[in-house]
């Protein structure tokens, strides 16, 4: 069975509107949405086509932790405790203006609300930017 | 103003060409000849650089020419004075010397956008990569003010933004100086809202941008760094300095969906989620807030990114539990009400996109930003301010030993460092496959260069060697490429030269010399 699923595309700031088809959990093609106030139909070439990297066989499947100067596969729970012991130990020893964050402006508003909030509330620096600068 | 509207946004050049065709003047500022040159209604084939001398020049000619609205400027500014002293010097035939641009072109340009009934400025990074971007922005706000050409439909400034939530990132907070709703951190009473909320204190210090943190990184000061699909390593400029500033921290987090070059050079890396796996919005170009739909199931051990920083914030002692996007989503409405408050899933799901600023749910959202300049004529409006800028030139200037400017950008089918674009849809004939140097003809004839054949391009930072393309895209003396493949990292040729306001790079402009291998 094909679904349908619009959504918004996820490269340039233009904002068009998508219909991904959808078939055993695989993207099929992508149209353009013609409700869509900003494209009306239209996409491009990226738009339309550039999407089999969700599939890729390269994606990450599993947290990496690099244990004697390689990086080798751990659980969630090993990688998120590693991580907050040191930004926690990092924290303590040079306060929190010695920790930075790049945050993603391919991600949603939800995700980048979250992400500054964890900067400024859990770690306590404003030392939060993005790549608006490049 | 500086961009490729064809290759980095497609569907907005089919509108802007659509409108050229129903009646619509288009002037195309870009030192190449771009697509959009080609159909536009005059080219200004502006050197590299030299935007301000430009801009500067045309508010020359309609302060002269008297060709703006003196009431209407005098009621709404206070300062004109200082904008017509600052351009004094720029007479078209000093800016032709500077630009490359003829006086004639200049003075036609200023009388078309001053005395049209309605003129709009679109720009994208040709304006703001450069040292001098903040003030190249400024200059355009001022020919914009100056013109009256803001607070109406058809008007105003347009930077077209290149990440499809580049603009919600900023608004969302993810900025060291503002606050979700883009509210300055040292804001008191804004920042105490937050406080309240989340119950704890925030630092009211503005915090370190990139570029800062990269100093920083230098000198010792930052020990830790969490990256979030970014790829620094190959996006930013002199590749071969941000690799050594990367071995220096005790801890570089990545948390991406490929292990992209950063990712492999860092302590930890997390498996995200992508676009198509995540619920949420995103928000455009031009402020509309739109709906981002989950098309498939992710694989089972990857996290959407906000799901991520949460469990960490768990496990450091904060707790922040969220079942969904929305609930988080209605957090930033809450708290940002001015902005999102009246944006609820709910309506996205029945009118498409609302614009912010939309505080309530009665309200209809804002199409048009500025509009109080042209409804209080009677009233006593609040001056604004024009900010004269000089024009700089660029940092480094070609010379003997590297006679060429370099100035980098996208191409059309490929997107910023690549990763996801290697991934085509099969049966897609793609013309651009990998990276060239983009050379004019009267140069290759020079050199001896043939089309497609190797060259070598070097900086004074470093070289590579890269495929040389023919065309008279570009100007004698100037050369193009993109930072899309790693095979070829463009960045180790570019300058670390910044805006000392945004952090912005000099991407555009740079010395590089070529020969033949």
């Amino acid at each position: 069975m094909v679904n349908q699923i619009k959504t918004i595309c996820g490269y340039c700031g233009t904002g068009c509107g998508l219909i991904v088809e959808v078939e055993n959990n695989i993207i099929n093609k992508i149209r353009g949405d013609k409700e869509a106030p900003v494209n009306k139909g239209q996409t491009c070439v990226k738009g339309a086509f550039a999407f089999e990297y969700v599939h890729s066989k390269n994606r990450l499947t599993t947290p990496l932790i690099r244990k004697q100067g390689v990086l080798v596969e751990s659980s969630w729970e090993e990688a998120l405790t590693l991580i907050g012991e040191n930004l926690q130990k990092i924290k303590e020893k040079w306060m929190p203006n010695a920790i930075s964050m790049f945050a993603c402006a391919r991600s949603t508003n939800e995700s980048n609300y979250i992400t500054q909030k964890f900067m400024r509330a859990v770690i306590g620096s404003n030392n939060i930017d993005g790549c608006n600068r490049t | 103003m500086g961009s490729n509207t064809t290759e980095a946004h497609p569907i907005i050049a089919n509108r802007m060409k659509k409108a050229a065709k129903q009646g619509l003047k288009i002037i195309v500022i870009d030192p190449r000849k771009t697509d959009m040159a080609k159909i536009s209604h005059r080219h200004l084939p502006i050197e590299v650089g030299s935007d301000i001398a430009l801009i500067n020049s045309i508010i020359h000619v309609i302060l002269r020419e008297k060709l703006y609205d003196q009431k209407w400027v005098a009621h709404h500014t206070d300062n004109v004075r200082e904008l017509a002293i600052q351009v004094e010097a720029f007479t078209p035939e000093y800016a032709e010397a500077i630009t490359g641009i003829s006086a004639e072109d200049i003075v036609a340009t200023a009388r078309e956008y001053a005395t049209a009934s309605r003129g709009m400025i679109a720009y994208t990074l040709g304006i703001t990569e450069h040292h001098c971007g903040v003030n190249n922005v400024l200059d355009i706000a001022n020919l914009a003010l100056l013109s009256g050409h803001i607070g109406k439909e058809g008007t105003g400034i347009m930077p077209l933004r290149g990440q499809n939530n580049v603009q919600g990132a900023g608004d969302m907070g993810c900025l060291p100086n503002m606050l979700t709703g883009a509210v300055s951190i040292s804001n008191d009473h804004y920042r105490n809202r937050f406080e309240n909320y989340w119950g704890v204190e925030i630092p009211s210090n503005i915090g370190d941008t990139q570029t800062r943190t990269f100093e920083k990184m230098e000198n010792g000061e930052i020990k830790a760094l969490f990256v979030i699909g970014e790829n620094p390593l190959v996006a930013d400029v002199h590749l071969n300095h941000t690799r050594k500033l990367f071995d220096k921290l005790e801890l570089l987090v990545v948390q991406d969906i490929f292990l992209t070059e950063t990712a492999k050079v860092a302590d930890v890396v997390l498996p995200a989620k992508s676009w198509g796996e995540v619920e949420g919005t995103y928000i455009n170009t031009d402020r509309r807030v739109q709906r981002v739909r989950k098309a498939v199931d992710a694989h089972p051990s990857t996290k959407e990114d906000w799901e991520i920083l949460c469990d960490l914030s768990n496990i450091m002692g904060y707790e922040m539990k969220y079942s969904n996007s929305k609930e988080i989503w209605d957090e930033i409405r809450l708290l940002a009400w001015e902005q999102y408050g009246g944006i609820s899933y709910e309506r996205l799901e029945a009118c498409y996109s609302i614009h912010y600023p939309c505080p309530s749910e009665d309200h209809p959202g804002t199409k048009v930003l500025h509009e109080h300049f042209h409804q209080d004529a009677n009233s006593n409006s609040e001056k604004r301010k024009f900010v004269p800028v000089t024009y700089t030139p660029p940092i480094e200037q070609p010379d003997k030993d590297f006679p060429f400017i370099l100035t980098t950008g996208r191409r059309y089918e490929s997107y910023n460092t690549h990763t996801q674009t290697r991934y085509y849809a099969s049966g897609i004939k793609i013309k651009q496959k990998e990276e060239t140097v983009d050379i004019h003809p009267n140069d290759a004839d020079r050199l001896n260069i043939e089309d497609g054949e190797m060259v070598e391009v070097s900086s004074r930072r470093g070289n590579l060697q890269v495929k040389a393309k023919i065309t008279e895209q570009v100007a004698p003396g100037l050369v193009f490429m993109s930072f899309h493949w790693i095979e070829v990292p463009t960045n180790v040729l570019t300058i670390n030269e910044y805006d000392p306001i945004s952090g912005t790079a000099e991407f555009k402009a740079c010395a590089v010399a070529i020969k033949r291998l």
